[in-house]
């Protein structure tokens, strides 16, 4: 009889699913059901109280249902024309289920009260009691990070005014402090979404928004195994340090994106939760947590290289240099290096030439007059030659005039670049940023994540540089010479790219 | 059909202009311009229902195709605008194309009969409901042919995404297509509101008294003053947003000075009203199944309709429930999280009242009771997530995730679906004279359930473990497959039983091969089943005067002072009015008319891309819609006369 599946299979599915969602607490990346911070441990508390009075509400119900329908079916044909008494109802019972319901709903009114406050108020720090009850200590909330979160078609932009310092879809913070986040955006709502830290709050354009979370050192140590056994954690390998690139390789070692996925302990995903245009599946970001002393590295490297007080100048031969300066200098040997790819950026307007530029570091005390090249001995060059082509790209190939990197670029439609090295990831958190997926994206956006800016945004079009990367399409009818050609012409483009790439991820 | 008819002689001033400038199509029209000519309330159920029966199909496609590019991480069986539109189209085509006439379908048809009316109370202001109805859906779908394609801005379609500034394709006209067909909607739904009220509140029979009309027309009425409250908003808020798109005003652009929230704002004052608009006529459906085939009158009818008009005033109050992560501020959602819960009450009044009419009956398990019986149980799981979101820190992690998505799929699929699928097996023996298929009702109601809920209980867990809605895919990595996979497998069992079910309603109309349903197949209670199936054209040959509640029930089993009488045959007959093409011609005016305004000729001159209207198609509209109300104002009455006999209902 179908009526007995009816009740009794929902039940059963909504068990099994919830049980093995609520106790064996699988680590999936952006899981609302492994909270990792005050916020989220209070939102699935309250949660999970609301889970139990609906399994207890759904298991009272519904066994009442099928109590009835059990007891008063119809056995046979006769019963079928039987009239039972004819009563319209019990004023009695009724009240009593209306009142029994109010009560219900008071019991979850009152946690979920609590927690509006919780999330849209951070403790104040002369409140011991609050404080107490939250286990946290005066100089967590005292010395609270406050981050500008500006939403951007598909990616994020941070802000730590405290420190004058901006990055882009990865938002380092220390695991120890309160993080105030004030959100906004600059084109339609998105929606700023940390599941395992602290819910979401839309990131609405004209109105300032605002969220705090704090992680939990603890939490985050304590892990359980394949095997469901329970450990933990050093600090070191839960959260490895971003500033001198640990971070990166932890994540990539230990984060295939296959079913072997192993969590590095300080890495939070998280994801554009509001519908903004075409893209809006691939506008993540991360989270990454530090301690005290790597965040304080962390944000001293980033001033250092956002300052402009700290810009290479030009060398000047009128001035003696220490050891270990650098200088910008001419180099004449870069235009033999770039023209070995010079087939692909228009022949005519090349990027490098004889006044070309490059950085030179002095090997010893120099004195005033000897110029930087490499037959004086005194200076060696910074950087590589592709590093230094690279950035002729990224400067002659309008790339600045979008993404601002260091003291390079003006601009802040796209991403900041800065540090660009560190990253775990790229294109707003769609994939792991290593040198294979760069010299993809950038030969062809579009293909991996269609309809993003980069490829389509305003004034980008075909004689944009940038799409001048993409390999030509190598045709079964093209005749063979054809095909030669463009083999040629892809090998270069090829070399262009990896130079371009070479430059950002030297940005560390 | 032994019936003879004479023409209706109306007063002489009348005749005339009918005469003189446009004969109504008269008794024995047949065939195609009889269906666009009828001014009969059941055809006009008919046709609204079969019209969103397609749209069901319709707009189940798209659903399949969502599902099958979300099947694994990564997939492009549609790109992401592709994906965007599909979600779009599918969430407006379902609410208002489908479920809003299923609706409709089942208050034309069943309420005048349940009150005892001849007809709905302005028979052709009705027609002419059906017809923007059409011109509706018409004008939707007509999108996907034009620059931009469908509209991918959501069914919300929350400003500023709807801002020409934010348009991903060069003059997107997608968004206007969405403006214009609501509007149309809506004012099928606002005309077809005010003729249920006028019809409920003054055609009742006589001895039909407010608190003896069946749930299904309280419902109706509840509905009804819903949609006629809310409509408005949306209406506004439509058109700002044309303005906003055709004039360059700034009612919703934030850089000049315009506010995103009044969109949401305005949006919601509708769209939760909406949200009982969709629910509570499958309500009333299944309030008038549970009884039938428990044997027993309702428990608690005073309190079930009491309870239907308190759920339907506060769900003006309850709007911002959809923004609680705006940033409304710590009163407002606090506020609105406690009216949330609040409105739990009166909805759980209704569950304990449905269990508690079975208890003590005969319980049998027709297709119209199972369906009622998924309806229960279906709707508390919606329920009891949706009183999780009033709680505002759950909220925070649900918001726009697919535990969402879960919840109000629990609600219009559990709920309104299910609940309309059960009046269709429930009342189309009554519409059609034929009783459908039991065996195939019960594999029908076998696949939805089964389909219905593999597609949707995986969708909690999902949405808990972090996917996003709306996204068109999603990377590795994050466990979604298999839920997702498991999700897709159920979607195409749920289609397949709609499928079957849409099948079987549209075959039982030509199908001479089922058997006759008689007057009563269900041993039902309410006064339209005192009448024989398929109901005669003029409904009641003699007005009943009603004397209990449930009237077929008390003829058949109550003492006799609560029998129904009928008043005397009189020379006067049946009078019937003639059909009439005056609402044709004034939707097709509107539909041109909006069609119109939707087309403009693109110039890309030197200082950039210049907007020009043509006038002509609209202004043409515009006079057919006038010409069509004048010849409505003029054609007269007309009309013939029926005489039943005596042994005829």
């Amino acid at each position: 009889m179908i009526h007995k599946i009816l009740s009794r299979q929902s039940l059963l599915f909504s068990l099994a699913i919830i049980l093995s969602g609520g106790c064996s607490r699988i680590d999936h990346k952006q899981s609302a059901l492994d909270p990792k911070g005050i916020v989220a441990q209070n939102q699935y508390d309250i949660f999970m109280l609301s889970v139990w009075i609906t399994i207890f509400l759904f298991c009272a119900v519904g066994g009442c249902l099928l109590y009835v329908l059990w007891k008063y079916r119809v056995k046979n044909e006769e019963e079928a024309m039987e009239v039972p008494p004819q009563t319209h109802g019990n004023s009695k019972v009724e009240t009593l289920l209306i009142l029994a319901s109010t009560v219900i709903l008071v019991i979850l009114a009152i946690p979920t009260l609590q927690g509006v406050v919780l999330m849209n108020r951070v403790p104040d720090p002369n409140d011991e009691a609050t404080l107490k009850k939250l286990n946290l200590d005066r100089e967590q909330i005292e010395g609270a990070i406050t981050v500008n979160v500006t939403g951007k078609r598909f990616f994020w932009i941070f802000e730590y005014p405290q420190f004058g310092i901006v990055t882009a879809n990865e938002l380092v913070f220390p695991v120890t402090k309160a993080i105030r986040i004030n959100l906004k955006s600059e084109d339609v709502i998105h929606s700023f979404w940390i599941p395992k830290l602290a819910g979401k709050m839309d990131a609405m354009p004209g109105h300032e928004n605002f969220m705090w979370f704090i992680a939990d050192q603890e939490k985050i140590l304590s892990r359980t195994d394949r095997h469901g056994k329970p450990f933990k954690e050093n600090v070191a390998t839960a959260m490895p340090s971003v500033f001198n690139g640990k971070m990166r390789e932890a994540v990539f070692a230990k984060q295939d994106f296959n079913a072997t996925f192993e969590p590095v302990g300080g890495l939070f995903y998280g994801q554009c939760a509001e519908y903004c245009g075409n893209s809006h599946a691939y506008m993540s970001f991360r989270g990454l947590a530090q301690t005290d002393a790597d965040f304080a590295k962390w944000v001293e490297r980033m001033q250092n290289a956002q300052n402009p007080n700290l810009k290479t100048l030009q060398w000047d031969s009128t001035k003696e240099y220490e050891k270990g300066s650098v200088v910008i200098a001419k180099d004449e040997s870069l235009v033999d290096e770039y023209e070995k790819g010079s087939a692909v950026i228009d022949k005519e307007e090349s990027l490098v030439d004889e006044n070309s530029t490059r950085e030179f570091r002095a090997l010893s005390k120099v004195s005033k007059g000897d110029e930087p090249n490499f037959s004086s001995g005194s200076w060696k060059k910074l950087n590589s030659n592709d590093y230094e082509i690279g950035k002729a790209l990224f400067l002659g190939s309008q790339c600045g005039e979008c993404h601002a990197l260091n003291r390079t670029g003006i601009g802040s439609k796209g991403p900041n670049l800065t540090l660009f090295g560190l990253r775990t990831s790229l294109a707003a958190g769609w994939m792991r940023n290593d040198r294979t997926n760069l010299v993809e994206w950038l030969q062809d956006s579009n293909k991996v994540k269609f309809g993003n800016l980069m490829w389509n945004g305003e004034r980008v079009d075909d004689k944009h540089p940038l799409r001048s990367f993409k390999p030509l399409p190598i045709l079964e009818e093209d005749g063979d010479q054809l095909k030669e050609e463009k083999k040629e012409l892809n090998k270069e483009k090829s070399i262009r790219v990896n130079q371009l790439v070479t430059y950002l991820l030297d940005q560390r | 059909m032994a019936t003879e008819s004479v023409k209706y002689v109306a007063p002489e001033t009348e005749t005339k202009l009918q005469n003189q400038v446009f004969p109504r199509p008269g008794q024995h029209t047949t065939g195609i311009i009889d269906w666009l000519t009828t001014i009969d309330h059941k055809k006009i159920g008919f046709m609204y229902g079969l019209t969103a029966l397609f749209f069901l199909l319709v707009g189940g496609l798209e659903a399949l195709l969502i599902r099958s590019q979300l099947w694994n991480h990564n997939l492009d069986i549609l790109n992401n605008r592709e994906y965007n539109q599909m979600f779009t189209m599918h969430g407006t085509t379902m609410v208002f194309l489908v479920i809003m006439p299923l609706s409709a379908a089942f208050f034309n048809f069943v309420m005048p009969l349940q009150i005892g009316a001849r007809d709905v109370a302005f028979p052709r202001m009705n027609t002419l409901s059906l017809w923007c109805f059409i011109a509706g859906g018409i004008t939707l779908n007509l999108s996907w042919f034009f620059t931009g394609g469908s509209p991918a801005i959501g069914w919300f379609g929350y400003a500023p995404l709807t801002d020409n500034r934010f348009a991903e394709v060069m003059n997107d006209m997608g968004p206007d297509f969405w403006v214009f067909s609501l509007q149309i909607l809506g004012v099928a739904s606002l005309l077809a509101s005010f003729n249920f009220i006028t019809t409920i509140i003054n055609m009742r029979a006589p001895g039909m008294t407010m608190m003896r009309l069946p749930v299904f027309t309280w419902m109706t009425l509840v509905v009804s003053f819903l949609i006629i409250l809310a409509f408005p908003a949306i209406t506004i808020a439509l058109a700002e947003l044309m303005f906003d798109r055709t004039y360059g005003t700034n009612f919703y652009d934030f850089q000049e000075g315009g506010k995103p929230h009044l969109w949401q704002h305005l949006f919601w004052i509708f769209g939760h009203p909406e949200v009982y608009i969709l629910i509570l006529p499958a309500m009333g459906i299944v309030s008038e199944v549970i009884p039938a085939f428990s044997r027993k009158p309702l428990f608690g009818y005073g309190l079930i309709v009491f309870s239907g008009v308190i759920i339907g005033f506060m769900g003006f109050a309850v709007w911002s429930h959809h923004m609680f992560t705006t940033g409304m501020g710590i009163v407002a959602t606090s506020a609105f999280a406690i009216l949330t819960m609040l409105i739990a009450i009166p909805t759980g009044v209704k569950i304990f009242n449905w269990i508690g009419t079975m208890w003590g009956g005969r319980i049998r398990f027709e297709t119209p009771m199972l369906f009622a019986l998924g309806f229960i149980t279906m709707f508390m799981i919606g329920g009891f997530t949706g009183i999780m979101h009033s709680s505002v820190p759950i909220d925070a992690q649900h918001q726009d995730s697919y535990f969402v998505v879960a919840h109000f799929h629990y609600v219009l699929i559990g709920g309104a679906l299910f609940g309309l699928f059960s009046g269709f097996y429930f009342w189309l023996p009554k519409m059609t004279g034929r009783l459908m298929n039991e065996k195939i009702g019960k594999v029908v109601f076998t696949l939805m359930f089964i389909g219905f809920n593999v597609t949707f209980f995986p969708m909690h867990y999902l949405g808990m473990i972090g996917q996003p809605r709306r996204t068109h895919t999603y990377n590795l990595g994050h466990g979604f497959e298999a839920w997702n996979q498991i999700a897709t497998v159920g979607a195409f069992v749920l289609g397949i039983g709609i499928a079957i079910g849409v099948y079987q309603f549209v075959s039982s109309f030509f199908d001479k091969k089922l058997k006759p349903a008689g007057k009563n197949p269900w041993d039902a209670r309410t006064l339209e089943w005192t009448l024989s199936s398929p109901v005669k054209e003029y409904n009641f040959a003699r007005m009943p005067i009603i004397k209990s509640r449930d009237q077929a029930w008390e003829n058949n089993y109550g003492p006799k002072e609560k029998h129904s009488e009928k008043e005397p045959l009189d020379d006067h007959g049946v009078h019937m009015p003639d059909r009439s093409w005056c609402p044709l011609v004034t939707g097709a005016g509107l539909l041109t008319l909006i069609l119109g305004m939707l087309f403009h000729a693109t110039k890309d001159l030197e200082t950039g891309v210049v907007l020009e209207r043509d006038y002509m198609i609209p202004i043409i509209g515009g006079i057919v819609f006038i010409i069509g109300i004048i010849m409505w104002a003029m054609e007269g009455p007309g009309g013939y006369h029926l005489f039943p006999k005596e042994d005829e209902e």
